[in-house]
This record gives structure tokens, sequence and C-alpha cells, in this order.
């Protein structure tokens, strides 16, 4: 598969695609102007013929199936069609009737047929008309040998004053070779542009290529020391806050309460102690959440019960009654422990700044194959196709965040019945 | 009765054949052709050939006098019509002229008739030949 990303190899592909398509579709053009072409050849050969040399010879009586005027016409006119280089495999004179008062075939001679709709539009409009034959009609019963064939019909006198009608049979090899003249330009320009595009292309693809793949690799390089300051400043922050105002604060709150312990100190300042020691406490637990939510403690399996704990401390805050499980989980790389703390974390965070839900429930369940988490609550929801139009950027985030960590997550959740976000990964 | 109006007959077929000058034509087949020859009136022989030719049917004829400078006017019919005409003269030391002509070869058999006449003297030369 990752040969098929080869942006070289894409190329070469495509441009294979595209002479593809060129081939077919010079053919099917070259085809079609060929056939054109040689029609219209076709139609002036025949117009030549029939006026210069067909109509000129035809003798008094020839009409009446005079046979001595059928001889004497097929002596002057026979050989010089044939000796002409027009490619006429068959000529037949009618008339008006039907009847073949010539033919090269002279078995077709006096015999009477039925004229097709171009026949008679040709004798009775006195123009040039042509199409291919349909050598399953009783006329052609001798051209059926001939292969496809090309059939041109054109008006022409009798002596007596007699409307006829001059066919001539020409061979469709004629209109291969002329496809084949019209084609061999086109497709030697296309294979020649193509070899060329593929001679400039293909070295330049792969520079460029080269190039991308340097500079991304420059990118990652980059980006990995940037989370690493980040990881890195992060930890400074909350060790600092740790190890200072954490420390501070728990003995402040510590002190306020053992003070309020003492006999001496009368109702309303043990009151004004406690409240003031509650109240330390409470940001006490709200700041340990913003420490575990800037740098989680040492994520890995065994650890993440109480990271997930810690996140769910933010939820009890805000009054929710959240529950954490997780099962299955040990030896589960640390990437995919990371991986779902942080899509827990995100779900959560949702849950309390929009949910209003009263229930919060996170469970992590691992088998050999995969890790799956669950975050559900019972807010008040949201219609998921209204949020995606509106591009959500918490859904979006954590859609990239699970793609860039290889898993896939769903959100299902309708207005007034709580949300559910699901993330499955592979364990690795 | 009968006998002597059937020996009127005869003899007047035996006057009648030298006067016309005509002899019987004797005909013969072979590699897909005809031919056949007879005498004329006068000295002179006739001879007469029909093959077929790519889907013709070539016909040839022939008199030959022993004299050359004689002129002939002939005729080549075809079916009865009028296929071919003209003259030619006697020529060489056999003191004969050919005429070949390419025919149309139509449906059924076709039948040729040949007459040759010499301009001095009126003799003629007359033969059939069917294909």
């Amino acid at each position: 598969m990752k040969v098929l990303r080869n942006p070289v190899l894409q190329f070469l592909v495509a441009s294979l695609l595209l002479f593809g398509l060129t081939w077919w579709g010079t053919e099917r053009l070259s085809q079609s102007a060929a056939r054109e072409e040689a029609l219209a050849d076709a139609r002036i050969t025949t117009q030549l013929i029939a006026t210069s040399v067909a109509e000129p010879a035809i003798p008094r009586g020839l009409i009446n199936g005079d046979v001595g005027a059928i001889d004497r016409f097929d002596r002057r006119v026979g050989d010089r069609i044939k000796e002409s280089d027009s490619d006429i495999r068959r000529i037949k004179i009618w008339r008006a009737d039907g009847t073949v008062v010539y033919s090269d075939k002279t078995k077709l001679i006096g015999q009477q047929f039925e004229l097709d709709p171009e026949q008679l539009t040709a004798l009775h409009t006195q123009t040039t008309e042509g199409g291919l034959s349909d050598l399953r009609r009783a006329e052609n019963q001798f051209e059926n040998r001939e292969g496809n064939l090309l059939e041109v019909y054109t008006p022409i006198k009798s002596p007596e004053g007699e409307n006829l009608l001059f066919e001539a049979y020409y061979s469709i090899d004629t209109v291969q070779q002329r496809a084949s003249q019209v084609l061999t330009p086109f497709r030697r320009i296309s294979t020649l542009g193509l070899i060329a595009i593929l001679l400039l292309g293909v070295p330049m693809i792969g520079v460029l290529t080269l190039r991308l793949t340097r500079a991304a690799r420059a990118r990652e390089r980059l980006m990995g020391r940037a989370i690493d300051a980040s990881e890195a400043e992060r930890r400074r922050i909350a060790r600092d806050l740790h190890d200072g105002v954490v420390q501070e604060l728990a003995g402040t709150a510590f002190a306020l309460s053992g003070a309020a312990r003492e006999p001496s100190v009368s109702p309303a300042v043990r009151e004004d102690l406690v409240t003031s020691s509650n109240a330390l406490r409470r940001s006490l637990r709200q700041l340990r959440s913003l420490l575990v939510e800037i740098h989680p403690p040492g994520l890995n399996a065994a650890g993440l019960p109480a990271a997930l704990e810690d996140l769910t401390a933010q939820a009890s805050t805000a009054g929710m009654e959240a529950q954490v499980s997780v099962a299955g989980l040990d030896g589960a790389p640390d990437q995919v422990v990371t991986l779902v703390w942080r899509v827990a974390q995100e779900a959560i965070r949702n849950a309390v700044r929009h949910g209003q839900a009263s229930h919060l429930e996170v469970d992590v369940r691992g088998d050999d194959r995969q890790v799956r988490l669950t975050v559900r609550d019972d807010g008040i929801g949201f219609d998921p196709a209204t949020t995606k139009s509106n591009g959500s950027y918490g859904l979006r985030g954590l859609q990239s965040l699970v793609q860039d960590g290889g898993g896939r997550v769903t959100v299902e959740s309708a207005p007034g019945a709580g949300t559910t976000v699901r993330m499955a990964v592979e364990r690795g | 009765m009968k006998t002597r109006t059937a020996l009127a007959a005869l003899t007047l077929t035996a006057l009648a054949l030298p006067l016309a000058g005509i002899a019987p034509a004797t005909a013969s087949g072979g590699g897909g052709g005809v031919r056949t020859h007879g005498g004329c009136q006068g000295a002179a022989v006739w001879k007469l050939k029909a093959k077929p030719d790519s889907g013709r049917i070539e016909v040839e004829a022939e008199v030959d006098s022993n004299h050359s400078g004689q002129v002939w006017d002939w005729t080549l019919k075809h079916n009865g019509s009028v296929s071919s005409k003209g003259s030619n003269k006697t020529h060489g030391a056999s003191g004969s002229f050919s005429v070949n002509r390419r025919m149309t070869n139509l449906s059924g058999t076709d039948h040729f008739v040949f007459r040759a006449e010499r301009r001095a003297t009126g003799d003629v030369c007359r033969g059939t030949i069917s294909l």
C-alpha cells in the first residue's frame, strides 16, 4: 500500500490513464472524421465516374434490355471503371421502377428490386446519397463475400432522356485506410507528447517528492521539539504550583481547620474558619484538576484509573455524580493510554461545560485487540447534524485527535437524550 | 403425291445450299469453351470460338479466304441484337482476319451469330455458336 502512495507511481499511473483516454478518444474522432471524409471522397468519385464515364457511354436501348447495347456499354465502361484507381467493387444502373439495366455482375441485369428510400431520394431530388450497404438486401446477394461496403448513388440520364440511378460500391477498407491516415499523426503527437511529459515529469516529481519528504521530516522534528519544549514548560509550571501554591494552600487549610477546633475560639469565628477552610479545600481540588490537565501524572495503564478520577473531579465540583471504571487494560502501550486519557478529557470537559448533566459515566474496556472508551452523560444533548454544520471546534478537535492516534470515534447525541462518546483504538 | 413432294424438297435443298455458299457447321467443345466452323460462299471458311472469361464470354470469329487484301463487312449478334460490327481486310499468308469481342454473360444460354460479307463479291459467311 505504501507503494501506491508514491507520488511518482501515482503520476505514472495517471499519465498512462490519460494516454489511454487520449488514444481511445483520437481513435473515435479519427474514425468518425475518416468515415465522413471517405464518404465525401466516394460521393465525388461516383459523381465523376457517373457523369464523365458512364452517362456518355450509355447506348440507346440499354434501358430496354437490348443485349447488344449491354455488351457495348460493358466493353466501353467496365474496363475503364475497373482500371480507374477508385476501389469500386460493384456498379449498378437502375431504372426508377427498380430494374437493373446494367451491372458489372451481369446476372443482375434485368432483375427488379424495390428501391430503398435513399435510392428514391437520390433519384427524385437529383442528389448524390450514400451510406453503409445493407448486405442482407436481395440486390446485394453477390456482395455478401465482399465484406462491409459503402454504397453511393447519383442520378444520370439515358440517351432517351430517362432518369437513371448510377450506384457504386466501395470497400470499407478505404474507410479504414483513411482512418489510419488521419489517426497516425494524432497518435504520433500524443505518444511523443506523453513520452516527453514522462521524461520531464518523472524526475521533477521525484525531486519534488524528495524535497517535500525532507521538509516534512524537518517539520516533524521541529514540532517534536516544540511539543517537548511545551511539555517541559508545563511540567515546570505544574511542579512549581504543586510544590509551592498547592502545599501552601494545603498547609493553610490544615491550619484553619486546626484553629477552628480550638476551644477558645468563639462560635462565630469558628464558623468563619471552617467556611474558609472548606473554600480553600475546594480551590485545592480545582487546582489539582488544573495540574492534571496541564501535565497528567505518569500516564500508563496502572495510573489511568487515578488520572480519570482526577479528571472527573471537575465534574464533581460542578455538582455531577461521576463514575469511573477501567478493566482489561493491563499491558496496554502508553500511547494508547494517553489517547484514551486525552479523549476522556475532551469528552468530560464538554459534558461539564455544555451538558448540564447530573450523571457522568466513564468506562474503559480492553481486550487482546482493542481498547474502547465510553463517556456517557445524561445531559441536554445536542443535534450532531447541526453541530457538524456549525463546525464545532471541540468535536473536530476530538476527531482529529483520535485519527492522529490511529483510532475511531463516534459521538451519539440528541436533544434531551444526553451524549455518548465512543472511541476504539487498536491495542498496537 | 407425298413421294413427289419429298423429292422436290430434297432437290431444292441441294440447289439452295451451293447457291447460299454456306456449308453445314461442325461444333465441338472442351476446356470450358465451344468452337465451330463452316464454309462460306466461295472458297472461304469461317471459325467461331466462345469461352467463359472472368464472368464474361470471349467470342472469337475468323474468316480464312487464302487471299490477302479482301475487304469484309461483318456483324456479331448476341441473342439477336447487334453487339458489334465492323470491316476488316484479310492479311498474311493465310489471307484471314479475326475478330475478338467480350460479351456479357447473361442468365441462361447465350446465342451468338457472326455474319461476314465480302464487299467486292457479296460472298457471305454465317456461323452461330451458343454457350
